[in-house]
């Protein structure tokens, strides 16, 4: 019976990700393809529950449900993208050729499919002892910091280095620093906004410090006005 | 117990799907969700063997690719703004030239 309900699972969880993942191809808006994605990834984490994984599923939920879909959502509302607009095809063999290298990739799935079915042993007799630990945070933890530190320090400097690429392809070219930058408006050259701070070498004619601080556009204590 | 090929047979035709959406697609986020795609499908596919194989190394190698996916995400979003501040348009087939 619990059986079952397993291949129940199963199938409802596997359905819902290639029809997500198939809605997310077939869309032509790229929000629309985002949300399927999502489908998608709710569905894998969903497989990973029945796989005994809780902590890849949460992690799977969090960082890409999450973090990594909010990224590309956002992306698209602040490029206001418009839907792919339909084109003739340039090449006329490349549609019979993807047919068939799609056929020979889900010809590889049906031998997956129907030749590899033994599952193979437990390696060792400890593994198969602590096996319902395995998934949880705990034993995560342990292998992660101690047989994959290396790798996991590594990542640590991989994160770091894309998050300054990230913030130095996204940022504007900066502007000079004497233009003065309004906002709403374009970069305009300080002389045009106040020619008497740049520029300007006049003599001031005046009898006190007060009244050629105003005559320069200062106040008392010798800064800007605003 | 579902069988571990069945595991595997869904992670396969998601890959496929994956890869078709990045020949057919042409906008640059559209390709870049489908890239995500397939490493989920790879994901999958570890996990499962983890899960048959009772070793948890599968999941850890799950973990550094979403750390992987996640700076990918951060970069190629970042190139994607670049892109489309140059050319105001996010269709590959006008950023097939390296010059402006």
């Amino acid at each position: 019976m619990s059986d079952v309900v397993t291949y129940i699972v199963f199938i409802l969880l596997a359905g819902l990700a290639v029809g997500s993942a198939v809605a997310m191809v077939a869309q032509r808006n790229p929000l629309y393809s985002a949300i399927s994605l999502i489908g998608v990834f709710v569905a894998l984490a969903g497989l990973y529950l029945t796989l005994a994984a809780p902590f890849i599923a949460v992690v799977q939920i969090i960082v890409y449900a999450g973090a990594i879909m909010v990224l590309v959502v956002f992306v698209i509302m602040l490029l206001n993208v418009e839907e792919e607009v339909r084109r003739p095809v340039r090449l006329r063999y490349l549609v019979p050729t993807a047919v068939l290298l799609a056929a020979v990739l889900f010809a590889e799935a049906a031998f997956i499919l129907f030749y590899v079915n033994d599952v193979p042993a437990p390696p060792s007799p400890i593994a198969a002892a602590d096996a319902s630990n395995v998934g949880l945070t705990a034993s995560i933890g342990t292998g992660l910091f101690t047989t994959y530190l290396l790798p996991f320090e590594i990542t640590s400097i991989l994160i770091l280095m894309a998050l300054v690429g990230a913030m130095t392809l996204a940022r504007r070219a900066a502007a000079r620093p004497q233009d003065l930058i309004v906002p709403g408006a374009q970069v305009l050259p300080l002389q045009m906004v106040e020619p008497a701070r740049v520029g300007d070498d006049t003599p001031v004619e005046s009898g006190a410090t007060a009244e050629a601080a105003r005559m320069l556009g200062l106040n008392e204590q010798g800064q800007t006005r605003e | 117990m579902i069988p571990l090929s069945w595991y595997l047979a869904l992670s396969a035709v998601l890959f496929t799907i994956g890869v078709a959406g990045v020949i057919i697609k042409r906008n640059a986020i559209a390709m870049f969700m489908c890239i995500e795609l397939m490493l989920n499908s790879v994901n999958l596919t570890f996990i499962a063997l983890s899960s048959f194989f009772r070793d948890v190394s599968g999941q850890l190698f799950v973990f550094i690719v979403m750390t992987v996916a996640a700076a990918e995400a951060a970069v190629g979003l970042g190139i994607i703004i670049t892109i489309f501040r140059n050319r105001e348009s996010l269709d590959v087939d006008d950023v097939s030239v390296l010059r402006d």
